[in-house]
C-alpha cells in the first residue's frame, strides 16, 4: 500500500506530462492519413495512464462519494444518493480495474443495484449488478491478489488489513452481489436463475465460513422447498440433509430445567426447538411430495395402481439410478470436508427416486412420519393452532399416499380411518369464525375420506360375496360411511352461508368449484344409500335430484361456472334428466304394491 | 365473504406550507376512480395510471366540485365496514403512506366539526347505532385494545404495567390473540378517544425513549364489538363478536430492514440489502414456484406478527379496506409512485386457503356407467322417446329461461310436475340448517373398528409436568377473562387508566384537570414544553409544564423525566420567575444539552 502510494505520487510528477502536451500539439499534424487520430489516441492512452497512477486519489475520492451516496440513500434521500454514487462511478470510469480499486468497483454497483431496484427499474439494477459480477470474475482470473478494502484508503499505515481479512471482505461484497442478483432475477420472474444464485449465496456463506448455523440451515431447508415443487428431489434432499447437519452445529437444545432458571437459555431453547421443528416440516413436505408425485406416475385413469406402468418404471429404474446420481451430484454440493460425510449419510436414509411399490413407499412414509412427530412436539395445538393442523393435514396426506400403494383393501381402509381419527375431532372443535378456511379444508377432506372408505368397504364386500347378498352389518357400515361423507360435504356447503344462514347466490371464485363439486357429490351419495324401504329410497333419490339440479341451474344462471366443472356438469345434466324417470318408476312400483 | 378481495382507496392531500414555499408542482391527477401520476423529470414520458375502488381528490378546497370531504370518505369506506361489523364479520381498515402524506388526517382527522377522520366517525356512528337500539333482548358491549408492533415485538399501548414484549398465540376457540394484551371496556366515543390518545402518548414516549420513529412501527387499534341476544323462549344468550381493526401501517419501507417482514404484500421490486434476509428471498422464490400449482410446500419463514394477527382479515371471514395517502408534490414523486404500486398490489390480495380436492375420476366413471345403465334400462322398456324428450328439455333449459317457459308440456314435464318439482322452481333450497358447534357428538353407532396400524402408529403425546402446569394456567387465565362481568371489566379499565395517568404524572407530563390527557389543551400563560415528531399523530401529544421556580429535566430525581439515549442524568434546568406585572418571565439555565431536547419547543 505504502509502496503503491509512493509510486502514484512519483508517477504524477513524471516529466511525461509536459512531454505529452507538446506531443499532442505538434505531432498530430504528422499522423498518417489512414489513421488520422493516431496521436490523439496515443495521447488519450497516456492521459489515462497518468490518471490511473493518480488512481489512488480517484479511488479515495470515489470512496468518499460512495459513502456519501450510501449515507443519503440510508436517509431516504434517493436522488442525492444516486448523484453521489454516480459521481463515484464517474471517478472510477477513468481508471483500470486493479487490486487498488476493484472492491469499490463492486460495492458501488451493488448500491446502485439496490437503488434502482427500489424504484422498480429492475433492468437498470440488473445491469449494474451483472457488471459487478463480471468485474469480479475478470479480476479473479487476471489478477486475484487480495484487493485493498475501501476502509484502508483512510486508515493509518499500521492499521492496514491482513491479506486474509482483505479477501474475506472482498468475497463478502461479491456474495452480496450474488444475493442481489438472486433478487433481481426473482423480480424479473427468472426463478430458475434466482434459485441458482440463492444456492450460490448459500454455498459461498458456507465456504467462506460466514454464516450462523441455524439461519443457514433454515435457508437451505427453504430452498429445498423450491426444488421439490420443481420435482427435483435430488437437490431437495441435498438441501435438507445439509440443513439437518448444519443445524446440529447450533448446539444442543437446553433442557427444560435449564430454561426455567435462565431467561437467555429459555429463549435459546424456544429458538432451537422452533427452527428444528420447521426443518422437520420441510422434510415432511419432501416425503409427501415424493410419494404424491410417484403416485401420479403410477396411477391409471381412475387413480388405481397401474401394474404395467409399475413394471415399466421398475425396469427404467436401474438406468436412472446410475445416471442421475452421478450426473447431478457433481453439479452442486454443499459442505466442507468435515460436513460432507454427515450430509451424505443423511441422504442415504431416504430415497430421492420415486418409490415404486409398497415397501419403498412405506420407507418414505416412515421418514415423513418421524418428522411429523418431531414437528408436532413443538407446534402443539394449544398456541399453534394453524401450524399444528397443517402438520396433521400433511400426516393425513402421507397416509393417503401410502394407502395408494397398499394392496390389501382392509389395511387400506384402516389407513383412511386413521386420517378420519386425526382430523374429525379438530374439525368439530375449532372456532368457526377464526378458522373458517381450515375448517372448510378439513370438512372437504373428511367428506372425501369417508367416501373413499365407503368405496373400499363395498369393494371388500363385493370381493367376498356378490352384491345381492350384502349382509346387514356391511350395509349398516356402508350407509354410515355414506351419510358421514354427505354430512361433511353438507357442512362444507353450510360454511359458505352468510351469518344469517343464506346460501350465496353467487359463489366466490375460490369456492366455486369446491362448492359445485360438493353438491355433485352429495347428489351421488344420496343415490347410493342402500335401503329396502321404497319411501327411504324415494327420499334419497329426490335429494339426489335436487342437488344435481342445483349444479345444472347454477351453471345456467352463471355460464362462466360451467367451465370449472365441465364433466360434473355434463353428468349432472344427464342425471337431472334421468333421475325423474327412475323416481317415477319407483313411485309406480310403490303405488302398485299398495 | 371468503376470498372477497381488499377494497382499495387512495387519497391525495393539499400542499403543505413547506411545499407551497418551495413552489411544489402537483404530480397527481384524478378522474373517476383512476389516479394518474406524472414524472416531473420526464413530463413527456407519459403518466402512469392506476385504478382503484376509490380515488379521492382532496388536494383542493371544498369549493371544488371534485373535492372529497372527510364525510364522503367515511360514507364510502367506514360506514360499509361498520355495517359488516354489525353483520358479524371481522373488519379491518389499513392506512398506508409515506410519513406526512396525510395518513393521520384520513384516519384520525382533526377535532373540528367536519374534520374528523374515519376512526372518530366510525366510533361515533357505532355508539349512535347501538344507542338507538330499543330491543330489550339485544345488548351491545364494546372493548378496545391498542398495540404497537415494532421489530416484530408487540407491546401494549394501554397498560403501563405491561412492560416488554407480549407473546402472540393461537387458541382453538379464541383464535389468534396477544397474550396479556389489555382489553378495556368502553361505553362511549369519548372513552375510545381518550384511550386512543393515551395509547398515542405511550407510543410517543416509547418512541422517544428508544430513538425510534413511528414510521417504522405498525399500530393496531382494535374494537371488539359484541352483540348479545337473549332468546326469551330458551333464555339462552347468543353472542356475535366482531373485531374492527384499524391498522396504521409503517410508513417507511425500512420497517423491513430490521429483518421484519412487514406486510407480505409489501414485497415489490425492492432489494433486501442484508444477507440476514436471505431466508425471506428464498421463501418468496419457493412461494412463487408453489403458487403456480397446488400448495405443496412448507415455507419456514414465519409470518410477520402483523400478518399473522390479521390473517383472518387478509382473506377469510372478513372485510378489508385499505387507504393509501398520497403526497401531491413533485419532490415526493418516487415515494408516491411506490405507494401507488403498493396499493395496486393490495387489490390482488386474496386468501390463499384453497380446497385441495381429491381427483374424482373413479366417481365420474361409476356415474357414467350408471347413466349408461339407466339409459339402457329405459331403452329396453321402450322409453327412448321419453328419454329424448328429457334430454331436449334439458337442452332447452340450457338455452335460457325462455326455453323452459315456452316449452310445451312434454310427458317428462308432466312427470316432473306430478312430483311437485318443476324446473321453474329455481334453485333448490339450501340444505339443512347450519350444524352448530358441538352438535355433532361421536356417532354411538360407530361401526368402524378402531384398528390401529401398529407399525405406523404415532407416539403418544408426552407433556411434562411443567408444561401441563403452564397450559393449565393459560387456560385458567382465558376462562377468568371470559367470566369477567361487564362491571368488572369497567372497573379494571378504570384502574388501568389511573395507573396510566400516574405514570404520566411521574414523568412530568401534564394532565387536564378532568383527568383527560387528550391532545394539547393550550395552557394559556403557563410555560410548557411540547414534544415534536415527524408524525403528526405523535407530535405535540406530550406536554410538560414548567412550574414556577426550578424545573429539572433529566433521567432521575427530576420534575420532567426523559429517558432517551442522549438524555443526561440531569439534562437541563428551567427557571421560571414571575415579574411585577404578574407575567411569567423565564430563563433556561444549564441548557448545555439542549440539542437533545430540541424536540421540545413552545417555550413561551
Amino acid at each position: 500500500m505504502a509502496a503503491t502510494q509512493q509510486e502514484a505520487r512519483s508517477c504524477a510528477r513524471t516529466p511525461k506530462r509536459t512531454n505529452m502536451a507538446s506531443f499532442n500539439k505538434i505531432e498530430s499534424r504528422n499522423d498518417p492519413e489512414n489513421d488520422p487520430f493516431r496521436s490523439k489516441y496515443k495521447a488519450r492512452e497516456l492521459l489515462r495512464e497518468i490518471y490511473c497512477s493518480a488512481g489512488l486519489r480517484a479511488a479515495k475520492l470515489g470512496a468518499v462519494e460512495y459513502y456519501l451516496g450510501v449515507n443519503h440513500v440510508d436517509t431516504e434521500e434517493l436522488p442525492a444518493g444516486q448523484e453521489h454514487l454516480m459521481n463515484c462511478m464517474k471517478l472510477l470510469e477513468r481508471c483500470r480495474v486493479s487490486s487498488l480499486n476493484v472492491s469499490l468497483f463492486i460495492h458501488v454497483r451493488n448500491q446502485l443495484g439496490i437503488l434502482w431496484a427500489g424504484r422498480d427499474e429492475t433492468e437498470t439494477a440488473q445491469g449494474f449488478l451483472e457488471t459487478a459480477e463480471s468485474i469480479y470474475q475478470r479480476y479473479m482470473k487476471e489478477d486475484g491478489s487480495p484487493p485493498t478494502d475501501m476502509t484502508e484508503y483512510f486508515a493509518a499505515e499500521e492499521s492496514l488489513l491482513t491479506h486474509q481479512e482483505r479477501i474475506k471482505r472482498f468475497e463478502l461484497a461479491y456474495t452480496h452481489t450474488m444475493y442481489y442478483l438472486a433478487q433481481v432475477y426473482k423480480n424479473l420472474g427468472q426463478t430458475e436463475r434466482a434459485a441458482t444464485y440463492c444456492h450460490t449465496t448459500l454455498q459461498r456463506q458456507l465456504q467462506l465460513n460466514q454464516f450462523t448455523p441455524m439461519e443457514w440451515a433454515l435457508n437451505a431447508a427453504t430452498l429445498s422447498q423450491y426444488y421439490i415443487t420443481k420435482g427435483r428431489y435430488m437437490e431437495g434432499r441435498h438441501c435438507l440433509s445439509a440443513a439437518t447437519v448444519i443445524s446440529d452445529l447450533a448446539g444442543e437444545v437446553p433442557s427444560e430445567a435449564a430454561a426455567q432458571e435462565n431467561e437467555a437459555e429459555s429463549e435459546r431453547r424456544e429458538h432451537l426447538r422452533q427452527k428444528r421443528a420447521e426443518i422437520a416440516r420441510c422434510w415432511i413436505k419432501y416425503c409427501l411430495n415424493l410419494l404424491q408425485d410417484a403416485k401420479k406416475q403410477l396411477e391409471d385413469n381412475i387413480g388405481e395402481l397401474d401394474t404395467d406402468r409399475q413394471e415399466e418404471l421398475k425396469r427404467a429404474r436401474r438406468r436412472e439410478e446410475e445416471e442421475e446420481e452421478k450426473g447431478r451430484k457433481s453439479a452442486l454440493l454443499f459442505g466442507s470436508e468435515d460436513t460432507f460425510d454427515s450430509i451424505a449419510s443423511i441422504e442415504e436414509k431416504v430415497m430421492c427416486l420415486f418409490p415404486l411399490d409398497f415397501t419403498e413407499a412405506r420407507s418414505v412414509f416412515l421418514v415423513g412420519q418421524n418428522h411429523v412427530t418431531q414437528a408436532k412436539d413443538y407446534f402443539q395445538m394449544d398456541g399453534y393452532v394453524t401450524d399444528h393442523i397443517e402438520i396433521l393435514q400433511d400426516h393425513s396426506a402421507l397416509f393417503r399416499s401410502l394407502a395408494f400403494f397398499e394392496e390389501d383393501l382392509e389395511r387400506r381402509c384402516k389407513m383412511h380411518k386413521r386420517r378420519v381419527d386425526m382430523l374429525e375431532p379438530i374439525c368439530n372443535d375449532l372456532n368457526a369464525q377464526y378458522y373458517l378456511m381450515i375448517r372448510r379444508q378439513l370438512m372437504f377432506e373428511l367428506a372425501e375420506t369417508y367416501n373413499e372408505m365407503m368405496d373400499l368397504k363395498l369393494a371388500l364386500a363385493n370381493r367376498q360375496a356378490d352384491t345381492q347378498s350384502l349382509d346387514n352389518h356391511t350395509i349398516k357400515k356402508f350407509n354410515h360411511l355414506c351419510s358421514a361423507s354427505a354430512k361433511y360435504f353438507q357442512m362444507f356447503l353450510d360454511s359458505l352461508c352468510s351469518p344469517e344462514g343464506k346460501f350465496p347466490e353467487r359463489l366466490e371464485e375460490e369456492v366455486l368449484r369446491p362448492a359445485l363439486v360438493a353438491r355433485f357429490r352429495v347428489a351421488r351419495l344420496h343415490s347410493r344409500f342402500i335401503s329396502t324401504s321404497p319411501t327411504v329410497q324415494l327420499d334419497n333419490l329426490n335429494k339426489s335430484l335436487e342437488n344435481y339440479k342445483y349444479v345444472v341451474q347454477y351453471c345456467e344462471a352463471n355460464p362462466e361456472a360451467g367451465a370449472t366443472v365441465e364433466t360434473e356438469l355434463e353428468l349432472s345434466k344427464e342425471m337431472a334428466g334421468l333421475l325423474p324417470l327412475k323416481i317415477n318408476r319407483l313411485k309406480a312400483r310403490m303405488a302398485s304394491n299398495n | 365473504m371468503a376470498g372477497a378481495s381488499v377494497k382499495v382507496a387512495v387519497r391525495v392531500r393539499p400542499f403543505n406550507s413547506r411545499e407551497i414555499g418551495r413552489n411544489a408542482k402537483c404530480v397527481i391527477q384524478m378522474q373517476g376512480n383512476t389516479t394518474c401520476i406524472s414524472n416531473p423529470k420526464q413530463p413527456k414520458d407519459g403518466a402512469k395510471n392506476f385504478t382503484f375502488d376509490y380515488s379521492y381528490w382532496s388536494h383542493t378546497t371544498p369549493d371544488d366540485p371534485g373535492f372529497t370531504s372527510q364525510t364522503q370518505v367515511y360514507k364510502d369506506i367506514g360506514e360499509e365496514m361498520l355495517l359488516h361489523a354489525f353483520e358479524g364479520y371481522n373488519v379491518c381498515i389499513f392506512a398506508y403512506g409515506q410519513t406526512g402524506a396525510g395518513k393521520s388526517y384520513t384516519m384520525m382527522g382533526k377535532q373540528e366539526p367536519g374534520q374528523e377522520g374515519i376512526i372518530p366517525q366510525l366510533c361515533e356512528d357505532l355508539f349512535q347505532r347501538t344507542g338507538e337500539n330499543t330491543d330489550p333482548d339485544l345488548t351491545y358491549s364494546v372493548e378496545v385494545s391498542y398495540m404497537e408492533i415494532y421489530c416484530e415485538r408487540v407491546r401494549d399501548l394501554l397498560n403501563p404495567k405491561s412492560q416488554g414484549t407480549l407473546r402472540v398465540r393461537e387458541h382453538p376457540i379464541l383464535g389468534p390473540y396477544v397474550e396479556d394484551l389489555s382489553k378495556l371496556a368502553v361505553t362511549g366515543f369519548t372513552d375510545i378517544r381518550d384511550l386512543m390518545d393515551a395509547g398515542n402518548k405511550a407510543r410517543t414516549v416509547a418512541a422517544t425513549n428508544m430513538n425510534e420513529t413511528s414510521s417504522r412501527s405498525h399500530a393496531v387499534f382494535t374494537i371488539v364489538f359484541t352483540q348479545k341476544r337473549r332468546d326469551q323462549m330458551t333464555s339462552l344468550d347468543t353472542e356475535k363478536v366482531s373485531k374492527i381493526s384499524l391498522v396504521d401501517l409503517a410508513g417507511s419501507e425500512r420497517a423491513d430492514s430490521s429483518g421484519a417482514k412487514g406486510m407480505r404484500l409489501k414485497e415489490g421490486a425492492n432489494i433486501n440489502k442484508s444477507l440476514t434476509t436471505l431466508g425471506k428471498v428464498i421463501s418468496a422464490l419457493a412461494e412463487m414456484q408453489s403458487s403456480k400449482k397446488r400448495k405443496s410446500d412448507f415455507i419456514p419463514y414465519r409470518d410477520s406478527v402483523l400478518t399473522w394477527l390479521l390473517k383472518e382479515n387478509l382473506g377469510g371471514n372478513s372485510r378489508t379496506a385499505m387507504i393509501a395517502a398520497l403526497s401531491p408534490a413533485d419532490i415526493n414523486y418516487e415515494e408516491t409512485l411506490s405507494t401507488l404500486r403498493y396499493a395496486d398490489r393490495a387489490k390482488q390480495i386474496r386468501c390463499n386457503a384453497v380446497i385441495n380436492e381429491d381427483p374424482n375420476a373413479k366417481l365420474i366413471r361409476e356415474l357414467k356407467a350408471e347413466v349408461e345403465r339407466l339409459r339402457n334400462l329405459l331403452f329396453s322398456q321402450g322409453l327412448q322417446e321419453l328419454l329424448d324428450n328429457a334430454v331436449n328439455n334439458n337442452n332447452n333449459i340450457n338455452n335460457g329461461p325462455g326455453g323452459v317457459a315456452g316449452a310445451s308440456p312434454s310427458p317428462l314435464q308432466l312427470a316432473l310436475t306430478s312430483n311437485g318439482i318443476t324446473p321453474e322452481n329455481g334453485p333448490a333450497p339450501p340444505g339443512a340448517e347450519p350444524v352448530s358447534e358441538g352438535d355433532t357428538p361421536a356417532d354411538p353407532d360407530q361401526l368402524i373398528e378402531d384398528g390401529e396400524e401398529r407399525e405406523e402408529g404415532e407416539s403418544t403425546e408426552n407433556i411434562s409436568k411443567e408444561e401441563a402446569a403452564e397450559r393449565l394456567m393459560e387456560t385458567e387465565k382465558i376462562i377468568a377473562e371470559l367470566n369477567e362481568t361487564w362491571e368488572e371489566k369497567l372497573r379494571k379499565t378504570e384502574s388501568i387508566r389511573l395507573e396510566r395517568e400516574s405514570l404520566l404524572v411521574e414523568m412530568g407530563v401534564s394532565i387536564k384537570e378532568d383527568g383527560g390527557t387528550l391532545g394539547v389543551f393550550s395552557p394559556k400563560g403557563t410555560p410548557h414544553l411540547v414534544n415534536l415528531n415527524e408524525d403528526p399523530l405523535m407530535s405535540e401529544c406530550l406536554l410538560y409544564y414548567i412550574k414556577e421556580g426550578v424545573t429539572r429535566v433529566g433521567q432521575q430525581d427530576v420534575d420532567i423525566k426523559l429517558s432517551g439515549q442522549f438524555i443526561k442524568e440531569i439534562h437541563c434546568v428551567f427557571v421560571s420567575e414571575t415579574n411585577e406585572q404578574g407575567e411569567a418571565a423565564r430563563k433556561s439555565v444549564s441548557g448545555g444539552h439542549s440539542g437533545a431536547v430540541s424536540r421540545s419547543r413552545d417555550l413561551r
